[in-house]
């Protein structure tokens, strides 16, 4: 066959030279800035944990990553992962299109994927380390404890129990935390080089001028007086305490409460006395002075409790208690009515003058809230009953700081978890003679009180810290690249055989629904390696390094088209104007 | 063999004849079954090679090209919409000068929508730098493939054969298929003396100055003036060996003839019966078949209509505000010609309206009747 185009070179240009050399990204006058911000959940999550990256590394199978992760913000995981109220939850993106990401499962997921694992833990280097005192080893306590070790300091916790722990040991039933995996969690804090001593109570087997050889102090005792009715009868030995009860069910006593169980209290003390209380073989009323709604106790606590057949009774206040004859109680409760009072506080219960109900019981177990013993601490350090919080004193030269149930905020796991990692921060900061509240400005996640702890090491080097982390909004999450898809929920054993003993009734999540869980997150302002950028991207500039987890793109070609930013589902990328 | 089949399907064998191992392309009706034919024989191993379901016509053109440069024959269909969509990288195929072979089936462009015969698709990429061939059936799409690709390999240029929708698309007629051995020997395999290489990588369309630029398509427009003597050069070696030969133009009853009717597809056929009928008649008609319309046969057409008095032009299409799409072509071809022919423009059969042996002796006594010039088309259409 002739040929008639002798050399195809000579009827089309082919150049064999690169054309990188031709700057195109000089003709844009934007460029895709790679940001980081936080996810709602991250913000309303009180320990700051990094949801969004672990959900990531979850959903990958990379487990000990991904605790390794939660890890660096919060010492807890296991036991978050089954007390904590989930705040997460109620503001995730997700519940704007379908329904909330099962955060909480998901993280109860990785610890027990790895619990025969080591995560690392790396402490930052400290030139300076200070020696620090903690009085309590609840949660408040072994935060502030894990977080100074992290931070290179040395401290030593004071526990007056035999057993380190809190409220998580003697409080929360075997049924909702194991023991086992409070043990767990509280041995791989304390490798850090912690100091426990137990079985020491500070004002009574050690003062605390003699802490005072401590260069920082941290108060974290909690809250384990059970408040009192203030009714008559209440001395009677049919009367005990909720905290009382709970101390001496977790301490493997064989505790008899009786047949017929009446529970005062709506809070989640209430409901856990009544659950044990139910498995002890007792038939458990709980007398609420306020409805349901109003109940401060957990959603799902209430609705286990229900399930676990524990009565309710709304609207009634005790007056007084009386024995029988018959060697039972009788109860008179006060019928109340709601009075709202603004759209912020709870609806006041007030007494229907002459309107009372009568109940008879074997026993009556009270859980109105718990106090604080503050009978060995300073007047200085005290106000209404509470010690004051951190950080708001340094008072004459004593690095004094305070946190936990103790200090008057919100009661709940990872509420004293936060409190222990502001005062880590705080006492190290007191240390470099930072200002506190300027720090903390800046290295909150978004505009709650959460601190990031990742934050916080990324300047303390330097002393130079930026600005917190914005907070995706619904708004800016690209959900054309997400299905409708259902929240997964975890299993519970059968309520019957709950009942039979202090199993743990959430069994948790099979790895696939694990994992189909963490698929479900859309990662708000936290990049997981979806492709959109690179598959999107005109130029094909766009390049990531999966062993060093980045992504980058090559601005010398890159002209600016935002085609990367608007294919982002997750806002990681912003379009910045050149200036 | 000899086989009843449609057009889509002929044209859908030659593929298959001349081993094209990449096909690249997107449904649309009416072409198909083409798609749904070449699909069906690569899931049964019929042919080897890859077929790529593109997301676009103009991607798969772009991958046409691509794998063109690597040095393999190529093959897509499209038609109407689908080859507007592809108009960019029409110019690109062209001016990479790829041997990329195409089967449009013609349809009507849109708005307003239908699938209906009408030329106006293809014809309206006459300045893409494509070799276009006019189908009248079945058995010409499958032997026009077969040369369009010897021809395109020669010459480095994209060729476009062209079949109406339905009149010679999905009409079923006895085809003859010719011997693979002999298309293997016919058309040898594609041996390009340039190709991407992994080894070298090259870029191919790089901005070039305007002097080179002008330079190349000089050297493009000379290459594409060389098709007329390749064309027939290989319809020649085509007869020879199958016995089919079609020409570039194919003259009927155009010794003798006053008046020629010029036509271009499937209307051909509908007028070699016509003008025996007219003859019957005692009218001295002949008729012209115009078979490549790039490069336009300007020469031939010169020659075949010299000493004519009336040339009637049947377009089935139409460019508004310029009229039949031949025809404009044609005059222009014949600018020069001595004796001055009137030569008239009619519009018919647009939009698959049917173009029957009553529609074209109705348009040769018009024609004859005629005694002066018309410079606009004259439509042919129900009143």
């Amino acid at each position: 066959m002739k040929v008639y185009a002798e050399s195809f070179e000579l009827v089309i240009p082919i150049s064999y030279e690169s054309t990188e050399v031709i700057e195109t990204g000089k003709w844009g006058f934007q460029k895709p800035e790679p940001i980081v911000m936080a996810a709602p959940c991250e913000e309303a999550c009180p320990a700051g944990n990094p949801i969004a990256r672990f959900s990531y590394l979850a959903g990958d199978g990379q487990y000990k990553a991904a605790l390794e992760t939660i890890l660096k913000e919060n010492p807890f995981p296991g036991v978050c992962s089954r007390v904590c109220f989930h705040p997460c939850e109620s503001v995730c993106n997700r519940n704007q299109y379908d329904e909330a990401v099962s955060v909480n499962a998901l993280e109860r997921h990785v610890f027990d994927a790895t619990v025969d694992l080591s995560p690392k833990l790396n402490p930052a280097p400290n030139n300076d380390p200070k020696k620090i005192a903690i009085v309590g080893a609840g949660p408040a306590g072994l935060s502030c404890a894990y977080f100074l070790a992290l931070l290179g300091h040395r401290a030593t916790l004071f526990e007056a129990r035999q057993e380190p722990g809190g409220v998580l040991r003697w409080g929360i039933p075997e049924y909702r935390l194991p023991k086992r995996v409070l043990k767990k969690e509280i041995k791989r804090i304390l490798e850090l080089g912690i100091e426990m001593k137990t079985g020491v109570a500070v004002g009574k087997d050690i003062s605390m001028e003699a802490l005072s050889r401590f260069d920082a102090l941290f108060l974290s005792p909690g809250a384990g007086m059970s408040l009192p009715l203030g009714v008559e009868g209440e001395d009677l030995t049919k009367v005990w305490k909720g905290t009382d009860f709970l101390n001496r069910v977790n301490s493997g006593e064989r505790v008899r409460p009786g047949k017929e169980v009446i529970v005062i209290g709506g809070g989640n003390t209430a409901m856990d006395v009544a659950r044990s209380a139910r498995r002890l073989g007792s038939s458990v009323t709980v007398a609420y002075r306020r409805t349901k709604k109003e109940m401060p106790a957990i959603a799902d606590e209430i609705e286990e409790t229900e399930q676990e057949g524990v009565r309710f009774e709304f609207l009634v206040q005790p007056v007084e208690i009386r024995l029988l004859k018959n060697r039972k109680i009788r109860v008179k409760f006060q019928r109340m009515k709601l009075r709202k009072t603004s759209q912020k506080e709870r609806p006041r219960p007030i007494a229907i003058k002459g309107s009372f109900v009568m109940m008879e019981a074997d026993r009556l177990i009270t859980a109105v809230g718990e106090g604080v013993d503050i009978s060995w601490i300073p007047q200085d350090l005290s106000e209404k009953g509470f010690i004051k919080s951190v950080p708001s004193f340094v008072p004459d030269g004593r690095k004094i700081f305070a946190g936990g149930d103790a200090v008057d905020q919100q009661r709940s796991v990872v509420t004293a978890i936060s409190s222990g990692k502001r005062a880590a921060i705080s006492i190290d900061l007191a240390f470099r003679g930072h200002d506190p509240e300027e720090v903390f400005s800046k290295i909150r996640i978004g505009s709650k009180e959460t601190l990031s702890m990742e934050a916080y090491l990324n300047g303390r080097e330097m002393g130079n810290w930026g600005e917190p982390k914005g907070v995706v909004v619904y708004d800016q999450i690209n959900t054309l690249f997400f299905k409708p898809s259902e929240r997964m929920i975890t299993g519970r054993i059968d309520p019957g055989k709950a009942l039979k003993g202090f199993s743990e009734v959430h069994t948790g999540f099979s790895s696939e629904g694990a994992r189909l869980s963490a698929l479900r997150c859309f990662s708000c302002g936290t990049c997981n390696y979806c492709y959109n950028c690179y598959f999107f991207c005109p130029e094909g500039i766009v390049s990531f390094d999966f062993v060093n987890r980045t992504r980058k793109v090559d601005l010398d070609h890159c002209k600016g088209c935002g085609a990367c930013s608007r294919a982002c589902p997750r806002h990681v990328i912003e379009m910045r104007l050149i200036s | 063999m000899r086989e009843f089949m449609t057009g889509n399907h002929a044209v859908a064998q030659a593929v298959k004849l001349c081993r094209t191992p990449l096909i690249a392309a997107y449904p649309i009706t009416p072409q198909t079954p083409i798609y749904e034919k070449l699909s069906e024989w690569e899931a049964s191993g019929a042919i080897k090679g890859i077929m790529m379901r593109t997301e676009s016509e103009h991607s798969a053109m772009a991958s046409c090209i691509a794998a063109s440069l690597t040095g393999v024959r190529t093959f897509t269909a499209t038609s109407s919409q689908g080859l507007a969509l592809m108009h960019e990288m029409l110019h690109f195929a062209a001016g990479c000068r790829v041997p990329v072979v195409m089967a449009n089936v013609n349809r009507l462009m849109s708005a307003p929508w239908g699938f209906w015969a009408d030329q106006l698709d293809s014809l309206s990429q006459r300045d893409t730098g494509w070799i276009q061939l006019y189908c009248e059936n079945g058995q010409e799409a499958l032997d026009s493939v077969i040369q369009a690709y010897k021809i395109a390999e020669q010459i480095f240029l994209p060729a476009m054969i062209a079949l109406e929708a339905f009149f010679v698309s999905h009409f079923m007629e006895p085809v003859e298929i010719p011997d693979q051995e002999a298309v293997d020997r016919f058309l040898p395999p594609m041996n390009l003396p340039h190709r991407f290489d992994m080894e070298k990588p090259g870029f191919l369309v790089p901005v070039v100055p305007s002097e080179l630029y002008m330079k190349y398509r000089h050297m493009a427009q000379t290459s594409m003036d060389s098709v007329k003597e390749v064309a027939a050069h290989v319809d020649h070696e085509f007869r020879a060996v199958f016995g089919r030969g079609y020409g570039i133009i194919e003259p009927v009853m155009m010794e003798d003839a006053e008046v020629a009717i010029v036509t271009a597809g499937s209307i051909t056929s509908t007028a070699r019966l016509a003008i025996r009928a007219l003859r019957e008649e005692g009218h001295r008609v002949g008729l012209l078949k115009i078979r490549y319309f790039r490069p336009f046969p300007r020469e031939a057409i010169q020659q075949a209509l010299r000493g004519k008095k009336k040339i009637a032009v049947i377009d089935r299409n139409n460019s508004i505000g310029g009229g039949g799409i031949f025809c404009q072509e044609l005059r222009a071809a014949l600018v020069h010609s001595s004796d001055h022919p009137f030569i008239y423009s009619y519009v018919a059969g647009v939009g698959g309206t049917d173009v029957t042996p009553e529609v074209i002796r109705k348009i040769a006594l018009n024609a004859i009747d005629r005694t002066g010039p018309v410079d606009e088309s004259i439509w042919i259409m129900e009143e």
